[in-house]
C-alpha cells in the first residue's frame, strides 16, 4: 500500500489493473468489500469507498443479494481512460527525468524504439 | 451521522497532574478509531472514563445519549480490557471467557473458540502464571468475541509478538466486516494500525492534537524535499512541523493541502513531494506541540 | 442469567477462596480439636463435660471468612469491572454470595452439632459446633448466630477491603488507628466511671438471638459504609 495516494484509490485501481490485466473478466464477480478489506488489511469502509466509486464509474455494478460484478464494456472504457491518462502518468513524468539526463526528444525516440523492438523479440521468443 | 459517544469539555485532575484537558469529541457508530499518543498521554484514562470505570473532575460524558455511570443498560453495549486487566487470583483463562459469556449479551462462543486456537492460547492454565503475550490474548479474544456495540481495546498488543499482533488485525477487520460495531483502538504502534483506522484522535498530554477522518489526515501534511533554499522559500507563511537538513538539501513537513497547481510549481522548481505516513504525522505533531510549549514558557 | 446471579458465580471461580479453603480449615480444626481432647480423656480416664476447657477450635474458619471478604473486594472488583457490571449489581451479587456462605457454614455447624452432642463430643468430650451458650436454645437460634457472625466477619473485611481501594493504605491505616483508639478510649472511660458491673449485666441479659440481631445490625451498618464507598471506587 503506497502512502502517497488515497487508499481508496489504490484499491479501486487494483480491481481496474486485474480488469484491464484480463484476469477478471467481464460479468464475472468482483472481490467483495469485505474481501478486500481482508486482504489488503484496511478498513472496510475504505473498501467500500474504493468500490463504490467504481460503480459510480460504471465499471462494477451490484447484484442484488449475490454482490458486485464487472460490468460489460469495462474493460474498453479503462482503456480508453488510462490512454488518455498515458501522457500525464508515464510521458510528463518520462521527459522530466530526460531533461535531468540532458536527453532530447531525438534521444528518447530512439530509446524507444530501440527498446520497443528489444521488448517484440523477447515477446516473441516466449509466445505461446 | 449517529454519535454513539459524545464527550464535552472532559477535565480529569488529579493532586498534581492534569491528565485529561478540556477534551471533547465524537464518537460516531460502526467505525474504528485510533486513539493515538504517547504513553501517559491520557488515552488509557479517557477510556476508563468512558466507561465510568474513572470518574471525571469536570465534563460530561454521554454513550448512547446517556450518562454511563452506574448505568447497566448502557455498560452492557460496552466493553472495555484494560492493557494490564486484573483478573480474579485463581482464574484460568476458560473461568475468564466463561465469565465473560455470562456478561456480555452478544457473546460468540464459536468466535471465541476459534481465537484461542488462533492465539494457541492455554486455557486450563491459571492466568497469573500466563505470559504476557497470552495476557494480552485473553483480553483482545474477550474483546473480539463480547461483539459488544461499543468495544474498547487498550494497547492490545502488548506482548503479543508480530504473528499474534497481525492475527488480531486481521481477525478484527474480519469480525468488524461480518459485524459492523463502534471499536476504539488505543495504541502507539501507529503504522501497524493506520490502514485499519476510519478515524483518527491523536492525544498528547491531555489534549487532544487531531481529531480527523483517515482519509483526510492523509491530505493533512506533506514533505516536501530540495534544496535549502528553495524549500525555505516555500516554507515562508506555512505551519511547519518538521525540519531538518543535510548539507544542502532539506526537507521539511508542512500542515495543509496542497492544490495540484501548488504541486506543479513545487515539482517544477526542483522539489520533490512526498506524503506523510500518519506515524511520521503524529510524531513530528506532537514533538511540535511540545516544542510550542516549551518556547512559549520560555518566552 | 440475571447478572447479580452471575456476579455470585464469577465470585465462585475462585473456588479454592470460597469453598476448599473453609472446608479444609474446619476439617483441619476438627481433627486437632479431637486428637487434644482425645488425649486429655486418655489421660483423665474420662471425657471432660461439655463446656469445661475452652475449645477454639469453632472460630477457625471464622477469621478466614475476614480473608474472604477481603479478597471478595480485592481480587474480583476490578474484573468485574471489565465485565462492564455496575458496581451496584457487584455489591448484591457479592452480598448474596456472603449470605448465601454464612447460610451453608450456619447449617453445617447446626447440622453436625447434632451428632456432637449425641457422642458425647465425638467420645472424647471435643465439642466445636455445639458451642455453649450459642446452641443451647431452639436450633434457629443457634443458626441465626453462626449465620450473622460469619456474614459480619464478612463484611467486615470488604468494608476494610473498599476503603483500602478507594483511598488508599495511609487512609485505611488511620481509620484503623482512630477505631482501635476509640474503643481503648471507651474502655478507658468505662473503667474510669466503674460501668462494668452494667456492661456485664447487659451482656449477661443478651440471648444467642438479641446477640445475633446486633450483629446483623452493624453488619447493615458496615455494609452502607462499603456500598458508600464502593460507589466512587476505581478498579
Amino acid at each position: 500500500m503506497d502512502e502517497g495516494r488515497a487508499l481508496f484509490l489504490q484499491i479501486a485501481e487494483s480491481v481496474e489493473d486485474s480488469i484491464v490485466g484480463g484476469t477478471l473478466a467481464e460479468q464475472e464477480r468482483a472481490p467483495s468489500t469485505n474481501e478486500l478489506a481482508a486482504f489488503y488489511r484496511i478498513n472496510p469502509a475504505t473498501a467500500a469507498k474504493g468500490v463504490n466509486m467504481l460503480v459510480e464509474k460504471g465499471i462494477l455494478y451490484k447484484r442484488r443479494g449475490i454482490g458486485m460484478f464487472v460490468a460489460a464494456g469495462a474493460r474498453a472504457q479503462l482503456l480508453a481512460e488510462r490512454r488518455a491518462a498515458f501522457a500525464e502518468r508515464f510521458i510528463a513524468p518520462l521527459l522530466a527525468e530526460a531533461r535531468k539526463l540532458d536527453l532530447d526528444a531525438d534521444d528518447l525516440t530512439a530509446l524507444l524504439r530501440e527498446h520497443a523492438a528489444a521488448a517484440s523479440t523477447t515477446i516473441e521468443g516466449t509466445s505461446p | 451521522m449517529s454519535p454513539v459517544i459524545e464527550v464535552a469539555h472532559l477535565t480529569k485532575r488529579y493532586r498534581e497532574t492534569v491528565a485529561v484537558d478540556d477534551v471533547s469529541f465524537v464518537v460516531e457508530k460502526d467505525t474504528i478509531y485510533g486513539l493515538l499518543g504517547r504513553n501517559g498521554a491520557g488515552k488509557t484514562t479517557i477510556m476508563s472514563i468512558l466507561t465510568a470505570q474513572n470518574f471525571a473532575t469536570s465534563g460530561e460524558v454521554r454513550v448512547f445519549g446517556e450518562s454511563p455511570y452506574e448505568n447497566a443498560h448502557v455498560l452492557s453495549r460496552m466493553c472495555f480490557v484494560r492493557e494490564s486487566q486484573k483478573y480474579p487470583d485463581d482464574a484460568t483463562a476458560a473461568h475468564a471467557l466463561r465469565i465473560a459469556r455470562l456478561f456480555y449479551p452478544n457473546w460468540d462462543q464459536d468466535l471465541a473458540d476459534r481465537l484461542v486456537e488462533d492465539f494457541q492460547l492455554p486455557l486450563t492454565r491459571r492466568i497469573k502464571k500466563l505470559s504476557r503475550g497470552q495476557l494480552s490474548a485473553v483480553g483482545v479474544i474477550i474483546g473480539l468475541a463480547s461483539r459488544a456495540e461499543i468495544t474498547f481495546f487498550d494497547e492490545p498488543y502488548l506482548g503479543l509478538d508480530a504473528v499474534a499482533r497481525q492475527l488480531f488485525y486481521d481477525r478484527l477487520i474480519a469480525d468488524y466486516s461480518e459485524h459492523p460495531r463502534t471499536i476504539v483502538l488505543s495504541s502507539h504502534l501507529i503504522d501497524e494500525v493506520a490502514a485499519l483506522l476510519g478515524h483518527v484522535i491523536v492525544v498528547d498530554r491531555g489534549r487532544v492534537l487531531l481529531d480527523e477522518s483517515a482519509e483526510e489526515l492523509r491530505e493533512r501534511a506533506t514533505t516536501v524535499l530540495g534544496d535549502t533554499a528553495t524549500v525555505d522559500r516555500f516554507l515562508s507563511g506555512r505551519d511547519v512541523i518538521h525540519r531538518e537538513s543535510l548539507g544542502r538539501v532539506t526537507s521539511a513537513t508542512v500542515l495543509g493541502a496542497l492544490s495540484p497547481l501548488e504541486r506543479r510549481e513545487l515539482a517544477d522548481a526542483g522539489l520533490e513531494l512526498a506524503a506523510v505516513p500518519l506515524q511520521q504525522l503524529v510524531v513530528r505533531l506532537t514533538l511540535h506541540a511540545a516544542d510550542t510549549e516549551t518556547r512559549e514558557v520560555v518566552r | 442469567m440475571n447478572r447479580t446471579l452471575a456476579v455470585a458465580r464469577m465470585q465462585l471461580v475462585n473456588k479454592q477462596t470460597f469453598i476448599w479453603v473453609p472446608l479444609l480449615i474446619i476439617a483441619g480444626a476438627f481433627v486437632v480439636s479431637w486428637l487434644i481432647y482425645f488425649i486429655i480423656t486418655s489421660a483423665m480416664g474420662d471425657a471432660p463435660a461439655r463446656g469445661q476447657g475452652f475449645n477454639g477450635a469453632s472460630q477457625a474458619a471464622l477469621w478466614y471468612f475476614l480473608v474472604i471478604g477481603v479478597q471478595a473486594m480485592s481480587l474480583t472488583f476490578p474484573f468485574s469491572q471489565a465485565m462492564s457490571v455496575t458496581r451496584r449489581t457487584f455489591y448484591l451479587g457479592t452480598g448474596l454470595l456472603a449470605a448465601g456462605t454464612g447460610a451453608v457454614l450456619a447449617t453445617l455447624y447446626t447440622l453436625l452439632a447434632v451428632p456432637e452432642l449425641a457422642t458425647g463430643g465425638w467420645g472424647v468430650g471435643s465439642y466445636m459446633f455445639a458451642v455453649p451458650w450459642v446452641t443451647d436454645g431452639a436450633w434457629y437460634e443457634g443458626w441465626l448466630f453462626f449465620f450473622a457472625v460469619t456474614l459480619l466477619v464478612f463484611v467486615l473485611g470488604f468494608w476494610v477491603a473498599t476503603i483500602y481501594k478507594r483511598f488508599g493504605s495511609a487512609v485505611l491505616t488511620t481509620l484503623l488507628m482512630g477505631l482501635a483508639l476509640a474503643i481503648v478510649a471507651l474502655i478507658a472511660l468505662v473503667t474510669w466511671q466503674g460501668w462494668w458491673g452494667n456492661v456485664g449485666a447487659w451482656f449477661a441479659a443478651q440471648t444467642p438471638l438479641t446477640m445475633a440481631l446486633w450483629m446483623l445490625a452493624l453488619t447493615v451498618a458496615l455494609g452502607i459504609s462499603s456500598y458508600g464507598t464502593l460507589r466512587r471506587a476505581t478498579p
